[in-house]
């Protein structure tokens, strides 16, 4: 999950007039793209009170369509928005849906809004109803893409107030003024905070050898963050430490070790588990970023320590985590 | 202001003080040779002051040295000494292998598998193994095999390991210099001055065995709470064992182990079967046995064959080996070394044996400061030029390979072993041993082993090489003969 209050600001503070070039030609020319260049005042649906989730979809293609310049039929695009909720919800945040697709042969984004002061009824695993509904279609080439309307998007709204503003408003004309007059430009690259998630589990360096255990186990993971009392980072606790513990490193030496049958290396280690501090399997050689790091440096960093979790740290301050199956799921399927 | 380091200051004041102290004392009579010694001096603080830019002010070293004429590549390529590089990756290579079949593992479980030890006994264990493995195999290899059984037997007793890792390195240093194979420092003063395995083992055993005792016994001493304290630990431990135990295949490790050593012991003989004659060939099968022995190994265990030349053959280390040897070969070719041997000559009195002390204390504060090779490397074409006006000198040899491997316990960075135990400390969540804990300890053994080593010099006969004025060094002159660098 995106975490939308870690995304700073200000990433796209330079002002150009958008003319006709394509995002990639504006983005690599440094060119600010707005989240407006993608939409206009026809694309946005205001209070859709008693639509159910699929006629607002349906409503939202129709108009996309409607304005030109896609290659799918209506239905199609419907149907492919469609499977990607049903592959797991698009609600982002508390009252907001970003359901999407990618498609063929797309040379832009496509957007289209919808709101509802009484809210929408949206199935998949969120609590309340959804208020706003921003609807994608993103070439199928371009995976950063979606990531970098996103991240536009969040910062257009991360304002609770304006929120609540936008979900309120009459017009089509307000909503797209709204957007056109606010900070909702694309940000220029991904960085790690586009990828994170912050709601990440992590052990305090006084814990002990047991909590730690318990906790790889009970969160079926095989690695965890430990900070110390004021949330900085101090490594990292992996699994395969708390072997290096069971098992003496001399029998490691060892390239064939079939030959050994009779062994018990995890008793001395139960025996002494609830004394021992997790700072003594504590790995401090872990892939580690800034919130603000490129995405391609996120990715160096869990090929660079062959990791499935890259460490996200502002200053010494732990703030989240970037999950490879996430990262992957991001880039190659969102 | 803010990126001023008060240690490049100190760094660029022993540079300048080493050059015209160098100069004033007449080893320095032309630029040539002022550039050759501040080259040195510079590569010398760097080790001290800035250990982790060593290799690269060495490489800069060697290029300003070209550059400026004061060696020649040809010269450069002859003092790399290659076949000692050469002997070093070999030996690293058998460690790795036996490491891989279990042999060293062995070792260990056979300690902790001892049912009535007590902290005397352990520390008795402790300083033969450190000392024996040091000897056949070398001291980096050995104090990583020691200290894993210090922290297993630590951390299963609740006992802090402090005490038992300094034991372990002291005795590591010691057995280090018994044999050609303990040290690099040890066939660099073999190669160098042309001495077979069974001299080196005729001339440094007996000293190292009897350093080894009073080590043993200042030790007992020193640490006698903590041996006290491991003692009453083990007696409660005796039903639960020191860690788990397994039996261990060790004998393919050990077939390997006393293979080499005995082919490497009995390499003069072979070089007389197979003609292996002259200067141009000694310790030819000496070098050549790791050599041969970790080919064959490598041909047997294909599979791991690149893991052994890529992760336990230290690359780093022996990059800077081959760049400070070249470097102070230069100072023997630019006749900086025959000056300081004509000056000590001239102010030391009493010849080769009032000269003994004077090297093995000089040898033994620079190596507790700088490592041992360093300074060894820089003092051999010394006695060298020495050997030119009599064998006799060759007491010197000896009296350099104690000072440089007694004086490496004196301080936390005096030896290669040190420095390694201290990083192995950290990695097991222990604090460091501080400066002046490890000076206290290593400074009352290094003084004693090193005037052990001074009366056994003076009462024991010392072996003589079979042929003074080693190959590779008379190579290097007569190349800078031919060149004919600028240095005048």
């Amino acid at each position: 999950m995106v975490q939308f209050s870690l995304i700073p600001h200000g990433v796209c503070t330079f002002l150009a007039p958008a003319g006709k070039k394509t995002t990639e030609d504006k983005l690599n020319r440094k060119d600010d793209v707005r989240l407006t260049d993608y939409f206009g005042a026809k694309s946005v649906l205001p209070h859709c009170g008693d639509m159910v989730r699929d006629d607002v979809v349906r409503t939202l293609v129709g108009k996309i369509v409607a304005g030109g310049g896609v290659p799918v039929g209506a239905d199609e695009l419907v149907s492919e928005v469609l499977s990607r909720e049903a592959l797991g919800t698009t609600v982002v945040r508390d009252g907001l849906a970003v359901p999407h697709a990618r498609v063929d042969g797309l040379k832009e984004p496509c957007v289209a809004i919808a709101t509802s002061v009484r809210g929408i009824d949206w199935p998949g695993e969120h609590q309340g109803k959804v208020h706003i509904v921003f609807l994608m279609l993103i070439p199928r080439e371009d995976p950063a893409l979606y990531l970098k309307v996103l991240r536009a998007l969040g910062t257009a709204l991360s304002d609770q107030e304006d929120f609540n503003l936008v979900a309120g408003m009459t017009s089509a004309g307000e909503i797209y003024r709204f957007f056109k007059n606010g900070r909702a430009y694309l940000p220029r690259y991904l960085t790690a905070a586009d990828f994170m998630t912050s709601d990440y589990q992590a052990l305090r360096d006084t814990d002990s050898l047991q909590v730690c255990i318990s906790a790889l186990i009970a969160g079926r993971t095989s690695e965890l963050a430990v900070v110390d009392a004021a949330g900085n980072l101090k490594g990292v606790a992996r699994a395969d430490n708390i072997l290096r513990a069971c098992i003496p490193e001399h029998i490691l030496w060892m390239d064939d070790l079939s030959s050994i049958l009779d062994f018990e290396p995890f008793v001395q280690v139960l025996d002494d588990e609830h004394s021992t501090p997790v700072t003594t399997i504590l790995d401090e050689k872990y892939p580690v970023v800034s919130p603000d790091s490129p995405a391609v440096q996120v990715a160096c960093e869990m090929m660079k320590h062959k990791s499935s979790k890259c460490y996200v740290r502002d200053g010494d301050h732990f703030v989240g985590v970037v999950k490879l199956t996430e990262f992957l799921n991001k880039v190659f399927r969102e | 202001m803010k990126y001023f380091n008060p240690k490049f200051l100190l760094q660029v004041l022993i540079v300048c003080a080493a050059t015209f102290g160098g100069m004033q004392c007449g080893l320095a009579t032309n630029l040539t040779q002022a550039l050759n010694i501040a080259v040195f001096a510079s590569v010398i603080t760097t080790t001290l002051l800035f250990w982790e830019r060593r290799v690269g002010v060495a490489f800069i070293g060697v290029a300003l040295l070209v550059a400026c004429k004061a060696m020649s590549l040809r010269q450069m390529l002859f003092g790399t000494e290659l076949d000692i590089i050469l002997f070093l990756v070999g030996m690293m290579i058998i460690v790795g292998v036996l490491k891989d079949l279990g042999f060293l593992t062995w070792v260990i479980q056979a300690i902790i598998s001892r049912n009535k030890m007590t902290g005397v006994s352990f520390t008795a264990i402790l300083c033969v193994l450190s000392a024996v493995l040091a000897s056949v195999v070398d001291e980096v290899s050995s104090i990583v095999v020691v200290l894993a059984l210090v922290f297993q037997v630590c951390e299963t007793l609740k006992l802090r390991p402090h005490p038992f890792v300094l034991i372990a390195v002291m005795a590591t240093n010691i057995g280090s210099s018994a044999t050609m194979l303990g040290n690099p420092v040890g066939i660099f003063i073999g190669n160098k001055a042309g001495f077979t395995f069974s001299q080196f083992l005729v001339g440094a055993t007996p000293v190292a065995f009897v350093a080894l005792v009073c080590t043993f016994v200042i030790t007992l001493f020193w640490f006698r709470n903590d041996i006290r304290a491991m003692s009453e630990a083990m007696a409660a431990h005796r039903k639960t064992g020191l860690g788990p135990t397994a039996k261990i295949p060790y004998k393919a490790g050990l077939f390997v182990l006393i293979a080499t050593v005995v082919a490497i012991a009995f390499h003069h003989q072979v070089e007389g079967l197979l003609g292996l004659e002259g200067a141009e060939n000694h310790n030819a099968f000496l070098i050549m046995t790791p050599l041969v022995v970790a080919g064959v190994l490598m041909i047997l265990r294909p599979s791991r064959a690149r893991h052994y030349v890529e992760h336990d053959v230290e690359w780093w280390t022996l990059l800077f080996f081959m760049l400070l040897f070249s470097i102070s070969a230069s100072l023997s070719t630019n006749g900086i070394t025959a000056n300081l041997a004509t000056t000590l000559t001239q102010h030391v009195k009493g010849g080769p044996t009032g000269m003994i002390p004077l090297v093995i204390v000089i040898s033994s504060l620079g190596s507790a400061f700088v490592d041992n090779i360093v300074f060894v490397a820089s003092f051999t074409p010394v006695v060298q030029e020495l050997m030119k006006m009599s064998s006799d000198y060759s007491v010197l040899w000896w009296a350099l390979l104690f000072g440089a491997c007694y004086g490496g316990n004196i301080t936390v960075v005096g030896s290669t072993a040190n420095i390694v135990a201290s990083g192995l400390l950290e990695k097991h969540g222990q604090h460091p041993i501080k400066f002046s804990d490890w000076i206290k300890i290593g400074a009352m053994v290094g003084a004693v082993t090193a005037v052990v080593a001074w009366i056994m010099l003076l009462v024991m006969p010392t072996p003589k090489p079979l042929d003074a004025g080693h190959a590779p060094a008379a190579e290097v002159q007569q190349a800078a003969t031919e060149s004919a660098p600028a240095n005048q």
